[in-house]
């Protein structure tokens, strides 16, 4: 697994107390770290893979009592300092509660929300800052492949990846649409043309317009467009084989699946659920799954570690997706 | 007679250069009003059309403005905010007001509408972001439209003042 080290990318945001504290911080525990969590008050805290860790001004510390404590003028500073001073220029970031930062990483934030006509106008009186960091592990859906691309017909099946939060599933879709864009001279398997549609720029960590992380040399990424638009104007503009989209909900973009499916390209997307059942309790997906739009539905866990893959599923009805455990890859 | 010939134009053109000099002073705050008005426009499009960040923002329109101390103002708010040795950009604005205060022929009250277009600054959504810029700019509309009546109708007076009270001198002294 490759793990850059992100301080280089996140510390110029942070206030010098907290950017010492990072700063004396092992490689080890670098390597670790997933989320960075500062909330008004509160001990600074590292989420890693094996837990929380607490931060003090002399290190890692046991116990939360002598951690350092976040204070609120430094969740304001961190969010000048990301926004150059001048929230206007990400304010439409900041009203779905997240700004991408460069390296691919990300800062969502949490405080009182100001409401013009019932919608976000702005969020303002931070209170926690959660800095999540981008993780791009080359060649982690090198075990999903064989699911996703039908070697024989030699075109990627549509696909729907689903788990709960945090079990990899951004990570493995991102690589996936790197390995489907790059190709494989040796095995055989073809470039195809990839679209991203990157609503919140998680997939391929656009900052100011570039991909920070790795997507493949023949992919377009369309950052921070809505996906159901995102989705029919790739089509119509960059003629994509593979249209490649995170976090599918909305009846819109449901319906802009259909779409895309229809004209021939082919969708790899994820979905938060534990399982099928699960699944399908959610109307817009059940339709595309009782449709039979999606041919493969894969789960993952953090089982054993993120990215694990519980299962796949094939099927053309609901009750086949209930049922039908896939045995023989194509 | 010679010499106070001589005597008797030097102080004349003593008076009439400084004249002249309050004449210049009050073309120089009709003309630098008029340029911040123009700056917070451009300021005001780099907000509104492509969200450019202050700091580069800032930079622009101090490329774009003309008048070389309105300039100037633009330039050191921008540096100030490249820096980070100010917490906000309002206390990057403000110190680029007290560092411009002697060096531009604006009076008092202009100075506190520009100190007051630092309220807020960089920390509004877009459409605030405007409207507090384009309610500066309004303030120093009507402070320009005052100035200008101001410059007119001291002009002549400044130029005749000159004259007469060097002739005075002269009178006076003959």
């Amino acid at each position: 697994m490759m793990v850059k080290d992100w301080r280089k990318h996140i510390l110029p945001f942070l206030p010098p107390p907290v950017q010492s504290i990072l700063t004396a911080l092992e490689p080890a525990a670098v390597c670790r770290v997933e989320e960075i969590r500062l909330r008004a008050g509160q001990p600074l805290i590292l989420e890693t893979n094996e837990g929380e860790i607490f931060l003090g001004p002399e290190g890692l510390v046991a116990d939360p009592g002598p951690a350092y404590r976040v204070t609120r003028e430094d969740l304001h500073q961190i969010l000048l300092q990301m926004t150059e001073f001048s929230l206007y220029a990400r304010d439409e970031e900041l009203k779905r509660g997240y700004l991408a930062l460069p390296g691919g990483h990300r800062a969502g934030f949490a405080g009182r929300v100001v409401l013009e006509q019932g919608q976000v106008k702005l969020l303002r009186d931070l209170n926690s800052i959660n800095l999540r960091l981008a993780r791009e592990v080359k060649g982690a859906a090198l075990g999903l492949l064989p699911h996703v691309y039908c070697r024989e017909k030699k075109r990627v099946r549509h696909t729907l990846i689903v788990s709960a939060p945090q079990a990899g599933k951004t990570t493995m879709l991102r690589d996936l649409a790197r390995l489907l864009s790059d190709g494989d001279e040796r095995s055989g398997r073809p470039g195809f043309k990839v679209g991203i549609v990157d609503e919140r720029s998680e997939l391929a960590g656009c900052y100011q317009g570039k991909p920070q992380l790795d997507v493949g040399m023949r992919t377009d990424v369309l950052d921070g467009c809505p996906k159901a638009e995102g989705m029919m104007m790739l089509v119509r503009s960059m003629s994509p084989q593979v249209v490649v989209t995170d976090e599918l909900g909305r009846p819109e973009d449901v319906q802009a699946v259909e779409e895309v499916v229809n004209t021939g390209a082919s969708v790899l997307t994820t979905a938060h659920a534990y399982n099928v059942r699960e699944l399908i309790r959610r109307p817009s997906l059940a339709y595309l799954l009782e449709n039979g739009l999606f041919e493969r539905v894969i789960i993952l866990s953090r089982r054993q570690g993120p990215g694990t893959i519980e299962m796949t599923y094939a099927g053309t009805s609901l009750a086949e997706w209930l049922q039908t455990e896939e045995g023989n890859v194509c | 007679m010679f010499v106070k010939c001589i005597g008797a134009l030097c102080i004349l053109s003593a008076s009439m250069w400084w004249s002249n000099l309050q004449i210049a002073k009050l073309k120089a705050r009709v003309q630098q009003l008029e340029a911040f008005r123009l700056g917070l426009r451009l300021l005001a499009a780099e907000v509104g059309y492509t969200a450019t960040p202050l700091p580069r923002a800032l930079g622009q329109v101090a490329k774009q403005t003309e008048a070389e101390g309105v300039s100037a103002f633009f330039h050191v708010v921008s540096h100030n905010l490249q820096e980070e040795k100010f917490s906000d950009a309002a206390a990057a604005w403000l110190a680029a007001v007290e560092t411009m205060r002697g060096r531009l022929q604006l009076e008092a009250k202009d100075w506190m509408v520009l100190s007051r277009a630092a309220a807020g600054l960089g920390g509004l959504g877009r459409d605030d972001q405007l409207k507090q810029l384009a309610a500066t700019e309004a303030l120093l509309a009507a402070h320009a439209a005052e100035a200008a009546a101001n410059f007119t109708g001291s002009e002549k007076m400044w130029r005749y003042l000159g004259v007469l009270s060097g002739m005075a001198v002269v009178i006076l002294l003959l």
